[in-house]
C-alpha cells in the first residue's frame, strides 16, 4: 500500500544517515550521564531506590526536553526534504494523494523520533547497571517502570512535539521551522508553568515534563509508594497526554488540509496557511528581447585592500544579522529573550514586592533560578551560527560568492560579526527588559552603566567566546546535522567538566570563577580572577579561529585532506604572527592563572576539601573527649587592610580548667593557619599538622583544675592573588565580614568541620553521623549550659569605614591615618561572633528599658550602607516593639544596646547572634507596601531576630531531636505576637495565610511528629503555627506563662539544657485536660486535619436573627514516618464561625458568631442562632488545625 | 593574457578520473570547451574558477599561479556557473549591490553607476526592485551575467550558460559575451554546437577527461572537408550502416533517417558528399575516440 511505502522509504533513508544515529547515541550519553549525576552520587543516603520507577521517568523527562531541543531537524528534514533539494516537482505530480504523503512523512518522523527516543530509557537503565554501588541500594529491576514511562509518557509527548515540528516545518518548507516549532512547546510549557497553579499545570503541560521533573507529583508519596508506584499512570499525567495527543490529531489534520501540492513561490507561512493569492505582475517587455550594446558599463576600478577588506566584511556582518534579525522567527525569538529576561526579575519575595535595584535585577537575570533562561542564548548562538554558516550553500548561492574576491577572512570574521551583532541585540533585549521591570515597579534610580559593564561587557564577552567555538566547530565539521550534533556534544561534555569539577581549570574551556556585584561591595574584586580567565581563553579562542579560519570551506573539494591542503596555501606570515601572539597570550596568562591558583593559594577543588574533611576527623576524633580547658575570655587585637584584602589578628585566649582533671596537653583546631602560637609558660609542640589545621602542644607544667592558662596566637588572614574559586577571602574594599570559627584557632577537637551528609562521608570510609538522640533519650545532666566567655578587641581599619566587633564600643580615635574602635561586653556571649567593617552610616535610636533600674536607655543601633533601601525607622519600631514586649513576658533583656548590621550579598533572610543582627543587602530590598492585603514582613523578621535573644541566647538547647523547636518556632510565634500588638489580628492572620501556603509546597506528609522533627518546615512552619494555634484556643497569657517558666528555669549558665520534651511539659501545665488531646495531637503524634463545609444555609428566623445550618465533614488522620495514614475519631473541639460580608481576599470578613464546638462525627450538622444576615459560614475559618485543603472550610451562606 | 593549462589531472575519490593530463593554451577572446555531458567540463571549469584543486598539473593566467593565488585570481574573474541559487527574498538590486561591494567596489557613486548600467545592460533594470524569487530562469541566469561581469573580469568563465534560454535570450546572451571577448579571454563550454561556432575563435573538444581536439573552428572544418557524407536509407538499415561505415551522426528529416558517415574516400552508393559544419567535426571526433581510444588529433 502506498502509505506504507512512503513511510518506509523515509524510514530506512534516514536510518543510513549518520546524524540519525549520532543523534541516537547522543541521547544515549546525556540520559547515561544525567542519571550519573542526578541520582547515582545520592543514592546511598536516599530514601528509595536507585531505580526507582519515578528515577526512570525524571531522567526519562530531562531528556525529552533534550530531544525537544536538539534533534528537530530530524522531522525537519523529513519533512522539506523534497522542497529543498527542488525535488519536490517529482515528488508533488507523482500522483501520490496528499494525505498518504503527508501521513506517510509523518507516521516516518513519528517513528524515526521514537526510536531515537528509545536511547533515554537505555542510557538510564545503563547508568543503574554500571555503577559499583552495593546491592541494597537497587531494587528489583521492573520493565514496567521503563515500558510504562516509555509507552505512556515518552510517546504520547513524542506525538505532538512531532506534530508541531512536522507542521512547522511542512507549512513554511523550511527545516529551520521545526527547530522554532519545538521553541514554541518550550514557550508553552514554560508559560504554563511559569502562570498556572500546579493542578492546571500538569494538565496543561505539552510535555508532560512539569509532573515528572519537578516533585509535582511523587512529592506527596511515602517512601514505600516512591519505590513502587508508576508516575505514568497517575491520573492527571494520563488526561494531559489524551489532551494533547488529542491536539497533535487536530495539528495533524489541519496540516494535511493545509497543504498544497504546489510549487514553492516564495509565499509566506501565513500566507499558505490562510491559502491567501498572490499573483505576481512579472512584465515581459517587448525591449527584453531587444539589443542592447549601446550600453557600456563605466570602466571603474575597483579598490582592493585594508579598506575594501573592512567594508566587505561590514556588508557580510549585516547581511548575516538581517537575514535573522528581519525574519519572523528572528523576532519571536528575541521576544522569547526578552520575556525570559523578564520573568526572571523576582518582583515579589513572599508576596512582598521587592525593591529592583539594579544590581538585583542583573544578578536575578544572570543567575536564573529557572534552568531554560540559563540556556537560551547559548541555544540561540547554535542554531543562529548554524543558519549564518550555511546561509549561501542553502540558497545555491555559495559558487557564485566565493569566486568573488573577498578573502576568507572577510567572510569568516564577517559572519562571526553578524552573530555578534544579533548577541549584542540580544543584551539590548535583556536591558530594554531589565529596566522595563524597574519602571514598572516605580523604581526609577536606573543604573545604566552597571547595565552597559555587565551585559555589554561581561555577558557579551561571554557569549562572544561561546559563539567562536560553536561557530569554529559548525566550520570544522561542514556537514550540516552532524555539525549541529558535534556541537551538542561538545557543549555537553564541557557542561559535565565544569559541573563535576573534574579537571583544572586552565584545560576546561570557557571555565572561570564567576564574577558578582551588588551595590556594597561592587565587584569585590571578582573582576580580576574572572578576566584572567577570560583573557586566556580568548587567547586559546583567537587561536582557534586562526587554525580555523585556514580550513574555512571555499571549495567543492570537501574531504577534509583536500581542505588540509588549501589550509596550507592560505598561510601567511600574518597568519602565523597571529598564532605566535595569541599562544604567548595565553602561555602567559595561563601562568599567571596556574601561579595565582595552585602557588599563591592551594589548589582545592570541592573533592579535596571534603578529603580534607575526611581525613581531619579520621585521623584527630579520636581526641573528641579529651579534657580540654574552657574558653573564658577573648581578647583580640585587629587590623584590617580592606584594600589590601588583608586582616592581621593578634589574639589571646583566657583558658580555665574547669574540668575536674589536671590538663597538661593542649589541642587546638585551626583554620587559618596561625603564624604563631605561644603559650603563657613553657610548653611545646607535639603535633603541627598546618595541612588539616591540628596542633596539638604539652605543658611543661600540668594546669590543675580551676587553674586558668593563656594562649597567644597571631593569625594572617588574606587574599593572595585569587583561588580557582575566585575571591574566598571575605575581606573587601568595602563590606568586610568575617565569622570567627571561620579563621581563628577555636580550643580541641571540632566536630563542626566533620562531613555531615552521609553518602560523602560513605565517599571517603567513614560511617554515617550518629544520628540525633530523641528528647526523650536525653538526661538532665547530659548537658549543661555554658557560661560563655567575655570579649574585648581593639580594631583598626581604614579612616573612611566602621569597624564591628561583639561589645559595646568604649572608645574610637584616629591614629597613623587609621580608624580604632575599642569594644568590650559587659555580659557573656557564646564563641560565635563576626568581625564587620565597612563604610557605614549609623542610626541610632534609644528604648527605655523598663527593667533597668537605672533607667538607661538602651541604644538601637542600625549600620547600615549609606544609600540603602532598608528603613531604619521601621526597623526601630520593630526593635522597640519586641524588646517591650518580650521583656515583659518572658524577662529582661540582656543587653544594653542592640545593633543590626548590614553586609553584601542578595540574601533575603536574617540572623542573630548575641545582641547583634546582620542581614544582607537583600533584606533591604523588601519594601511591602501598604494595601488593603499587605503584611509587613520586614518587620517580622526583626521582630524573629529579636526573639533569639531569648530563644536562643538564653534559652540554649540540648543536642536532641526538636531542638529547632526552641529555638526558632518560639522565635517565630514570639514575632507573631508583636505583629499582632503592633497591626492587629487580621494582618497577623493574612501573613499567617501567606506562611500556611508552604503546606502546599509537595511534600511528603509522612514526617516525625514535632516533637521529634529536625527540619526547617517543621521549625519555621509547623512548630510556631501549632503554638499559635494553641494559644487560640487556650489563649495568649497562659502560653507565654509556659514559655517564661521554660525560659527561667534553664536560661542560667550551669542549668540542664532543654529538649523540646521541656517545653512540652510546661505547655502541658497550662493546658487544660479537656485540650490536652489537642496538644497531643499537635505536637507528639504527625496529625493532619480534613474539613470541609458541604453546605451553609440560613434563613430568618421571626424577629431579627438568622437561623444558620452548616454541614460539615470532618476527619482526623495520624501519618507514620513511612507514609501510612491511620484515621483517629474526630472528637475535639473545633471553631465554627459565621460571618458578615467581606471584600475579596478578606474573606472571612466580620465575625458575627464564632465558637468552639464539639465535633465528634466525620459527618455533622451544626445549627446557629446569629443577630446578623450571615454572608460566609464554616469549620474551623481561621484554619488554627492544620488542613492541606484549607480552601473549602468556609461556604457562602444560601438564603 | 593567455590562460595555461599544464596537465590537469583530477580523479574523484569515487574513482573516477574527471581529468586526464588536460594541457590547453588559451588567448584572449571567446574559447569554447565542447564536450558532452560528463566529459569533465565542469571539473575543469570549477579548478579554473578557484573552486577546486587538481591532484596534478598547474595553471597560470598571465603571470599569476590559479591554483596557489586564488585572492589574486578572482579580483579579475567572473564565473558564472551551471547551476545557481539566488536568495528568494533579496531584492535583485540589493543583492547586485553585496556582490559589487565584495568585489571591491567600495565608492557608493561609482557601485551605484555600476550596478546600473549592469542591469540596463542584461535588461532587468525595469525589475530590479523585484525579489529573486520571483524571477523567471531566463532572468535569474542573467541577473547571474550581471554579477560575473561585475569589474570587466579579464578571466571569463561560463559554464553551460544558453541551456534553457529561449532563442531570443540566447542571442543577446551570445551578443553580450562577444563584447568582452575583445580583451578578456572568454571560456565557454557548452555541450550546444551553434554556439561554439557563431562566436568562438578556438576550440577544444573534451570526453571522458582528455582533450580530443584543439583548433580554430573554421580550420577544423576544413579538415574534414571531402569527408563527410550523406545517405538518407530506411530506419532498419541503419544497424547494417553502422556496422558497414563510420557513422558519426544520425538524424530524422520528414521521418526519414539521414546519416552522415565519416570516410577519406567516397563510401560507395547512395551516399553524397556534403559540406561539413562544426557538427560534424564533434560526431566525428566523437565516434573516433569511441572507435581508436590511443589516437587524438
Amino acid at each position: 500500500m502506498k502509505l506504507l511505502n512512503v513511510f518506509s522509504f523515509e524510514l530506512f533513508y534516514q536510518a543510513r544517515r549518520f546524524h540519525t544515529w549520532l543523534a541516537f547515541l547522543f541521547l544515549v550519553f546525556f540520559a547515561f550521564i544525567q542519571t550519573m549525576e542526578t541520582y547515582v552520587s545520592g543514592a546511598q543516603g536516599a530514601d528509595h531506590y536507585l531505580n526507582a520507577p519515578f528515577i526512570i521517568s525524571q531522567g526519562i523527562a530531562s531528556g525529552l526536553l533534550v530531544w525537544l531541543v536538539t534533534t528537530a531537524f530530524i522531522t525537519g528534514n523529513i519533512a522539506t526534504r523534497d522542497s529543498e533539494t527542488g525535488m519536490y516537482p517529482l515528488a508533488y505530480t507523482s500522483g501520490l494523494r496528499k494525505p498518504i504523503y503527508v501521513g506517510g512523512r509523518f507516521l516516518a518522523s513519528y517513528c524515526l523520533n521514537a526510536f531515537i527516543l528509545l536511547a533515554l530509557p537505555f542510557g538510564v537503565l545503563l547508568a543503574t547497571q554500571i555503577t559499583n554501588l552495593p546491592p541494597e541500594v537497587m531494587g528489583p529491576f521492573l520493565p514496567s517502570a521503563y515500558a510504562s514511562a516509555f509507552f505512556l509518557t515518552v510517546l504520547p509527548t513524542c506525538f505532538i512535539v512531532t506534530s508541531i515540528q512536522f507542521s512547522f516545518a511542512i507549512l513554511t518548507r523550511q527545516s529551520i521551522s521545526a527547530f522554532a516549532g519545538s521553541l514554541f512547546v518550550l514557550a508553552v510549557t514554560g508559560a504554563v508553568w511559569y502562570f498556572l497553579d500546579r493542578d492546571y499545570a500538569i494538565l496543561l503541560d505539552p510535555t508532560g515534563v512539569i509532573a515528572l521533573t519537578m516533585d509535582e507529583i511523587t512529592g506527596f508519596w511515602s517512601t514505600g509508594e516512591l519505590n513502587t508506584r508508576l508516575p505514568a499512570l497517575e491520573n492527571s499525567l494520563l488526561i494531559n497526554h489524551l489532551i494533547w495527543t488529542g491536539v497533535g490529531l487536530i495539528v495533524l489534520l489541519l496540516t494535511i488540509s493545509r497543504f498544497r501540492f504546489s510549487h514553492t513561490d516564495g509565499k509566506t507561512f501565513w500566507n499558505r496557511f490562510i491559502r491567501k493569492n498572490n499573483s505576481h505582475k512579472l512584465t515581459t517587455r517587448a525591449s527584453d528581447t531587444g539589443e542592447n550594446t549601446s550600453i557600456s558599463i563605466p570602466d571603474v576600478s575597483q579598490e582592493f585592500g585594508f579598506k575594501t577588506s573592512l567594508r566587505q566584511t561590514q556588508a557580510i556582518a549585516f547581511e548575516s544579522f538581517r537575514k535573522i534579525a528581519q525574519s519572523w522567527s528572528g523576532l519571536a525569538l528575541f521576544g522569547l529573550v526578552g520575556a525570559f529576561a523578564f520573568l526572571t526579575i523576582p518582583a515579589e519575595f513572599m508576596n512582598v514586592p521587592l525593591i529592583p535595584r539594579t544590581d538585583l535585577v542583573l544578578y536575578s537575570m544572570t543567575n536564573p533560578g529557572v534552568p531554560p533562561a540559563y540556556f537560551i542564548i547559548p541555544l540561540l548562538i547554535i542554531f543562529w551560527s548554524g543558519i549564518i554558516f550555511w546561509k549561501e550553500k542553502d540558497a545555491g548561492i555559495d559558487e557564485i560568492t566565493d569566486t568573488s574576491p573577498a578573502s576568507d577572512t572577510v567572510f569568516f570574521l564577517g559572519k562571526f560579526i553578524g552573530l555578534g551583532l544579533l548577541l549584542v541585540l540580544c543584551m539590548a533585549i535583556r536591558m530594554a527588559a531589565g529596566i522595563l521591570a524597574q519602571l514598572l515597579a516605580g523604581y526609577f534610580s536606573i543604573d545604566f552603566s552597571l547595565y552597559a559593564v555587565i551585559l555589554f561587557g561581561l555577558e557579551l564577552s561571554s557569549y562572544l567566546l561561546l559563539g567562536m567555538l560553536v561557530f569554529s566547530i559548525h566550520i570544522l565539521v561542514n556537514r550540516k546535522y552532524t555539525g549541529l550534533l558535534t556541537v551538542f556534544f561538545t557543549l555537553l561534555c564541557i557542561a559535565i567538566l565544569i559541573g563535576t569539577g573534574i579537571g583544572h581549570e586552565l584545560v576546561v574551556p570557557g571555565a572561570s570563577p564567576a564574577w558578582s556585584y551588588t551595590e556594597m561591595s561592587g565587584f569585590g574584586g571578582s573582576l580580576k580572577p574572572w578576566m584572567s580567565f577570560k583573557v586566556y581563553w580568548a587567547a586559546w579562542v583567537l587561536l582557534l579561529t586562526v587554525a580555523i579560519r585556514l580550513v574555512w570551506p571555499r571549495s567543492k573539494d570537501s574531504s577534509f585532506r583536500m581542505r588540509l591542503r588549501l589550509a596550507r596555501q592560505r598561510i601567511t606570515g600574518a597568519t602565523l604572527w597571529l598564532a605566535i601572539i595569541a599562544l604567548t597570550v595565553a602561555l602567559v596568562t595561563g601562568g599567571f592563572i596556574f601561579y595565582n591558583t595552585t602557588i599563591l593559594n592551594e589548589h582545592r577543588t570541592p573533592s579535596d576539601q571534603m578529603e580534607q574533611r575526611a581525613e581531619y576527623e579520621k585521623q584527630y576524633n579520636q581526641y573528641e573527649d579529651v579534657p580540654q580547658p574552657r574558653q573564658t575570655g577573648t581578647s583580640l587585637h585587629v587590623e584590617i587592610y580592606p584594600k589590601e584584602r588583608k586582616m592581621e589578628i593578634f589574639g589571646t585566649y583566657h583558658l580555665v580548667n574547669d574540668t575536674s582533671v589536671p590538663v597538661d596537653t593542649i589541642h587546638l583546631a585551626t583554620e587559618a593557619t596561625p603564624r604563631r602560637i605561644a603559650f603563657d609558660r613553657e610548653f611545646h609542640a607535639i603535633l603541627q599538622d598546618q595541612e588539616l589545621g591540628y596542633h596539638v602542644f604539652v605543658l611543661d607544667e600540668t594546669l590543675k583544675p580551676n587553674d586558668s592558662l593563656r594562649v597567644n596566637f597571631e593569625v594572617l588572614i588574606e587574599q593572595k592573588g585569587f583561588s580557582a574559586n575566585g575571591m574566598n577571602v571575605p575581606i573587601k574594599k568595602n563590606g568586610t565580614f568575617i565569622w570567627n570559627y571561620e579563621w581563628l584557632p577555636a580550643i580541641g577537637y571540632q566536630t563542626n568541620r566533620e562531613l555531615r551528609f552521609t553518602p560523602d562521608r560513605e565517599n571517603y570510609g567513614l560511617a554515617p553521623r550518629e544520628s540525633l538522640p530523641s528528647p526523650f533519650d536525653v538526661n538532665a545532666d547530659d548537658g549543661r549550659k555554658a557560661p560563655g566567655m567575655v570579649f574585648k578587641a581593639v580594631i583598626g581599619t581604614t579612616r573612611d569605614q566602621v569597624a564591628i566587633a561583639p561589645g559595646v564600643l568604649q572608645q574610637e580615635w584616629i591614629d597613623g591615618g587609621r580608624r580604632y574602635f575599642r569594644y568590650a561586653t559587659a555580659t557573656h556571649i557564646g564563641n560565635q561572633y563576626s568581625i564587620f567593617s565597612a563604610d557605614y552610616e549609623l542610626h541610632e535610636e534609644k528604648w527605655k528599658n523598663p527593667s533597668t533600674e537605672s533607667g538607661q536607655p538602651l541604644s538601637i543601633q542600625i549600620y547600615r550602607q549609606p544609600g540603602s533601601h532598608s528603613n531604619p525607622q521601621q526597623m526601630v519600631q520593630s526593635i522597640r516593639a519586641s524588646l517591650e514586649h518580650y521583656s515583659r513576658e518572658f524577662g529582661a533583656y540582656p543587653f544594653s544596646r542592640t545593633r543590626v548590621i548590614e553586609h553584601p550579598g542578595f540574601g533575603r533572610g536574617m540572623h542573630a547572634e548575641a545582641n547583634t543582627i546582620d542581614h544582607e543587602e537583600g533584606f533591604s530590598l523588601i519594601n511591602p507596601v501598604k494595601g488593603p492585603l499587605w503584611f509587613d514582613l520586614p518587620f517580622f523578621v526583626l521582630a524573629h531576630e529579636v526573639a533569639h535573644q531569648w530563644w536562643g541566647y538564653q534559652l540554649t538547647p540540648a543536642r536532641a531531636e526538636g531542638s529547632g523547636l526552641l529555638v526558632e518556632s518560639l522565635a517565630s510565634y514570639s514575632a507573631y505576637q508583636v505583629l499582632e500588638n503592633t497591626y492587629g489580628a487580621e494582618h497577623l492572620r493574612r501573613f499567617l495565610n501567606q506562611l500556611r501556603l508552604s503546606y502546599n509546597v509537595p511534600r511528603s506528609r509522612a514526617a516525625k511528629p514535632l516533637l521529634k522533627s529536625n527540619d526547617a518546615f517543621h521549625y519555621y512552619r509547623k512548630g510556631p503555627l501549632s503554638l499559635y494555634a494553641l494559644s487560640q484556643y487556650i489563649g495568649r497569657e497562659p502560653v507565654n506563662g509556659a514559655l517564661r517558666s521554660l525560659l527561667e528555669k534553664h536560661h542560667l549558665p550551669g542549668s540542664s539544657l532543654p529538649t523540646s520534651l521541656d517545653l512540652y511539659r510546661e505547655l502541658q501545665s497550662v493546658t487544660p485536660d479537656s485540650l490536652q488531646y489537642l496538644l497531643y495531637d499537635l505536637f507528639e503524634t504527625n496529625t493532619y486535619w480534613e474539613f470541609e463545609t458541604q453546605q451553609a444555609s440560613a434563613k430568618q428566623t421571626d424577629n431579627e436573627n438568622w437561623e444558620v445550618t452548616i454541614n460539615i465533614l470532618a476527619q482526623k488522620n495520624v501519618v507514620s514516618i513511612d507514609g501510612s495514614k491511620t484515621e483517629k475519631p474526630i472528637d475535639d473541639w473545633v471553631e465554627i464561625g459565621v460571618f458578615g460580608p467581606a471584600k475579596k481576599g478578606y474573606v472571612p470578613g466580620k465575625p458575627i458568631y464564632r465558637k468552639m464546638h464539639h465535633i465528634n462525627a466525620r459527618k455533622q450538622t451544626i445549627t446557629v442562632i446569629v443577630p446578623q444576615e450571615p454572608v460566609y459560614a464554616g469549620i474551623d475559618p481561621y484554619k488554627l488545625l492544620i488542613d492541606l485543603e484549607p480552601s473549602d472550610n468556609i461556604k457562602e451562606v444560601q438564603r | 593574457m593567455v590562460l595555461h593549462i599544464n596537465n590537469i589531472s583530477k580523479t574523484y575519490p569515487n574513482g573516477v578520473q574527471a581529468l586526464k593530463n588536460v594541457s590547453l593554451n588559451i588567448p584572449s577572446g571567446m574559447y569554447g570547451l565542447l564536450g558532452p555531458n560528463g566529459a569533465g567540463k565542469s571539473t575543469l571549469m570549477r579548478i579554473l574558477a578557484t573552486l577546486q584543486e587538481p591532484d596534478a598539473g598547474s595553471v597560470s593566467f598571465g603571470n599569476r599561479d590559479v591554483l596557489s593565488e586564488k585572492d589574486e585570481v578572482r579580483k579579475n574573474l567572473g564565473y558564472l556557473p551551471q547551476e545557481f541559487g539566488l536568495y528568494p527574498k533579496v531584492s535583485a538590486e540589493k543583492l547586485l549591490t553585496h556582490f559589487a561591494v565584495l568585489k571591491g567596489f567600495t565608492n557608493r557613486k561609482t557601485r551605484r553607476d555600476v550596478v546600473e548600467a549592469l542591469f540596463r545592460k542584461t535588461n532587468l533594470w525595469d525589475v530590479r526592485k523585484q525579489k529573486l524569487g520571483g524571477y523567471s530562469g531566463g532572468m535569474k541566469q542573467r541577473f547571474g551575467v550581471a554579477v560575473a561581469l561585475l569589474g570587466n573580469p579579464k578571466l571569463m568563465i561560463v559554464d553551460e550558460p544558453t541551456a534553457g534560454l529561449d532563442p531570443a535570450e540566447r542571442v543577446r546572451f551570445l551578443n553580450l559575451l562577444s563584447e568582452l571577448g575583445e580583451n578578456s579571454v572568454v571560456l565557454l563550454s557548452t555541450h550546444i554546437v551553434e554556439d561554439v561556432s557563431e562566436l568562438c575563435t578556438r576550440m577544444a573538444i573534451i570526453n571522458n577527461g582528455e582533450i580530443l581536439l584543439e583548433d580554430e573552428p573554421a580550420h577544423a572544418i576544413e579538415k574534414l572537408n571531402g569527408r563527410i557524407w550523406k545517405k538518407i536509407i530506411p530506419r532498419d538499415e541503419l544497424a547494417d550502416m553502422e556496422e558497414k561505415h563510420q557513422v558519426i551522426s544520425t538524424r530524422l528529416f520528414a521521418g526519414q533517417t539521414v546519416i552522415h558517415v565519416f570516410c577519406n574516400t567516397h563510401p560507395g552508393d547512395g551516399f553524397e558528399p556534403v559540406r561539413p559544419d562544426l557538427e560534424d567535426v564533434y560526431f566525428s571526433t566523437m565516434t573516433r575516440q569511441a572507435a581508436e581510444p590511443e589516437t587524438a588529433l
